[in-house]
């Protein structure tokens, strides 16, 4: 059994793309361009779901369309974990998450982003492009105010050392 | 005639099985370790304490049931009592081999002793197969007069050999035991055949056969041996870099990422053996610890002094820690092949009319097969791998398939089957009429132990 890929459908012709990053639609308050999901489930939560098992391969080959948005998914919780302390309170680690989500990034397909063998985006068209960057924007925010929910899960003190052990995995070898 | 029971030994490469025939589990199971006199070591002046307790007074003629280095050990490399004050017991045993440099340890001593620097510590076997034969040779010496506490020439004795074992190994095997033990009788089994003979205590096992496939995961290697009729077919044999010191270290740098309170190999084998079980999907095994934290646990390790107490919390490598075997690529950058691939591909590699019989009776012996529910994750991912093929042959030819029985069996004597096995074996009346003597030894030299007939106890 190797590393577990995403079950969302995605259909190229139809869905929503920019180059072969798919805007999936997101349950979130934040605002950005992503239409909200039709079921409880979205591919915020599968990304956490996978976080774990798949910071474990170094392998990974991509299925479908939505195995790219996962991918940038669990390198961005990887991402986070980086900048929490085995002593951050939950207070302290929402302004933290707060700022990595805002923070300048690089957008998947453009020079100096890790993983370009995976992305194709068109760089040469700025609509397209604004829109990748305020969906990725929405995505960032949304995954890292949910994974501040399994952090704190059991106290507001610190985060789950569990879940921070982490942080030196990297899936696929690579990190944001 | 003599009819006391023969003497079973299995040594492995991290622990040693050591009993007699017609019972149901080894007397002794000890580290097959040795701690020699270091040649630079000054011990005469050595000032730890080992060192002035290891030339001590001896304790001759104790009750070797009462000495704490002989209870039996779960680990190769740790000893449950390790102190370093603690009283070895003296070599100095009936003058036996009096004139020979006595000045070494085995088992549970060696670590002890190795604590000291004048001794140095070594493990004799590596890969199931003999490196060193003046340290077996001392080390067997030790196990049959320190532990059996028998003599030599009033026994058959029963060794087990890992497959492929060179002929040359089983002939300075027999040197040894005919020419310095002078014992009565000597047989050399293939470990394969031994687990498969101890699977017969199983109420799945009805047949009784010596064909199946045997899965032997000890502390250094992973064994995937077919057996047909008794005999191993060699050319399909595939080894695993996988066993459990592999998945020992693996669950210590589980604890280390997570800064647990003691990271020690000591520790990470404890907790892999109390708290490791094989979950069927690790994905749904992640949530569920996030539902029910009472899957969390602890693990308490007591000072040697027992006065302190460090607190190791137990997490997802109780379940992260075997499934190297079914997805190595967790803990390894370089090997890949899980474990049921492996045991396909070791079939497939056999002649197709005993394919049948090693599917149906896939048999696990060994320490690290003891996870739970190891049997169950290997027999569904077999079935999957086996039914994928036949679909697609059935697809090509448009002939459907009779199917394939998988079936991988599990039983109580697992942990040490080829000991075992042995013990079963060797205890049956048939059994000195298949072991070499003393005088066959002495008439046609050491190469008669080149071959031994199988026997069969149906
Ligand atoms: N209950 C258990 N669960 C998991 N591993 C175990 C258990 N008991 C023993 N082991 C492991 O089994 C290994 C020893 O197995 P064994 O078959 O005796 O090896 P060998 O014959 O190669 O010396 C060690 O790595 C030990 O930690
Ligand atoms: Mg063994």
């Amino acid at each position: 059994m190797p590393a577990y890929h995403s079950t969302f459908l995605v259909d190229p012709n139809n869905d929503r793309m920019v180059g072969n990053f798919a805007i999936m639609p997101l349950n979130t308050k934040y605002r950005g361009p992503a239409y909200p999901a039709n079921s409880d489930y979205d591919i915020v939560d599968e990304c956490l779901d996978l976080f774990r098992a798949n910071s474990f391969f170094k392998n990974f080959e991509i299925k479908n369309q939505a195995d790219r948005v996962l991918i940038y998914g669990i390198l961005f919780i990887n991402e986070c974990l980086a900048h929490l302390k085995p002593n951050t309170s939950m207070n302290e680690a929402i302004k933290i998450l707060t700022n990595v989500a805002l923070d300048d990034f690089s957008l998947p397909g453009t020079p100096g982003f890790p993983l370009n063998a995976v992305y194709s985006v068109p760089i040469q068209d700025h609509n397209s492009m604004e829109l990748l960057k305020s969906y990725i924007q929405q995505l960032r925010q949304e995954l890292s105010m949910r994974l501040l929910n399994r952090l704190y899960a059991d106290t507001q003190e610190r985060p789950s050392k569990y879940w921070l052990g982490f942080t030196r995995r990297r899936f696929m070898n690579k990190s944001l | 005639m003599n009819l006391n029971p023969a003497v079973v030994m299995d040594n492995g490469t991290g622990l040693t099985k050591l009993g007699f025939a017609g019972n149901d589990s080894p007397s002794w199971i000890f580290p097959t370790a040795i701690a020699t006199a270091s040649p630079s070591g000054n011990k005469k002046t050595g000032s730890s304490a080992t060192s002035s307790s290891v030339s001590g007074s001896g304790t001759n003629g104790s009750n070797g049931s009462s000495n704490p280095y002989f209870g039996n050990s779960t680990s190769a490399t740790n000893f449950g009592g390790l102190t370093g004050g603690k009283m070895l017991l003296s070599n100095n045993l009936a003058g036996k081999r009096g004139t020979e440099d006595l000045d070494f340890y085995i088992g549970n001593e060696a670590l002890v002793a190795a604590q000291s620097p004048s001794y140095s510590l070594s493990y004799p076997i590596r890969h199931g197969q003999v490196e060193n034969w003046d340290h077996m040779e001392r080390f067997w010496e030790n196990s049959i007069f320190k532990y059996l506490r028998t003599e030599p020439e009033d026994h058959y004795f029963l060794l087990t050999e890992p497959p492929l074992n060179p002929p040359e190994n089983r002939e300075q095997v027999a040197e040894i035991f005919f020419e310095s033990f002078n014992c009565a009788g000597l047989y050399i089994a293939v470990q394969a055949v031994l687990a498969l003979a101890a699977s017969w205590t199983s109420s799945k096992v009805i047949d009784r056969s010596l064909t199946g496939t045997v899965i032997d995961s000890g502390d250094g290697v992973t064994h995937v041996i077919p057996v047909a009729e008794g005999y191993v077919i060699g050319s399909a044999i595939k080894n695993i870099p996988i066993a459990g010191r592999d998945i020992t270290e693996f669950i210590q740098s589980l604890l280390r990422e997570r800064g647990e309170a003691d990271t020690s190999l000591r520790t990470a084998e404890r907790i892999k053996q109390e708290y490791c079980y094989v979950c069927p999907d690790i994905v749904k095994e992640f949530n569920k610890f996030d539902r029910q934290p009472e899957k969390f646990a602890q693990f308490i390790v007591e000072s040697q002094e027992k006065t302190k107490q460090k607190v190791v919390d137990v997490g997802y490598e109780r379940f992260l820690a075997p499934e190297i075997f079914f997805n190595p690529e967790i803990a390894s950058s370089d090997y890949l092949t899980p474990l049921p691939t492996v045991v396909d591909q070791t079939i497939q590699a056999c002649p197709i009319d005993v394919r049948k019989g090693l599917y149906n009776n896939i048999v696990l012996s060994g320490g690290s097969t003891m996870f739970k529910d190891f049997s169950r994750r290997l027999q569904r991912d077999m079935k999957s791998i086996v039914n994928a093929r036949i679909s697609q042959n059935e697809k090509m030819t448009g002939v459907k398939s009779s199917g394939v029985d998988v079936q991988v069996i599990s039983h109580r004597k697992q942990r040490n089957a080829v000991w075992f096995g042995g013990s079963l074996l060797a205890q049956t009346a048939e059994f000195r009429g298949y072991c070499h003597t003393k005088r066959d030894y002495e008439e046609i030299g050491p190469e008669i132990v080149r071959n031994f007939s199988l026997f069969n106890v149906m």
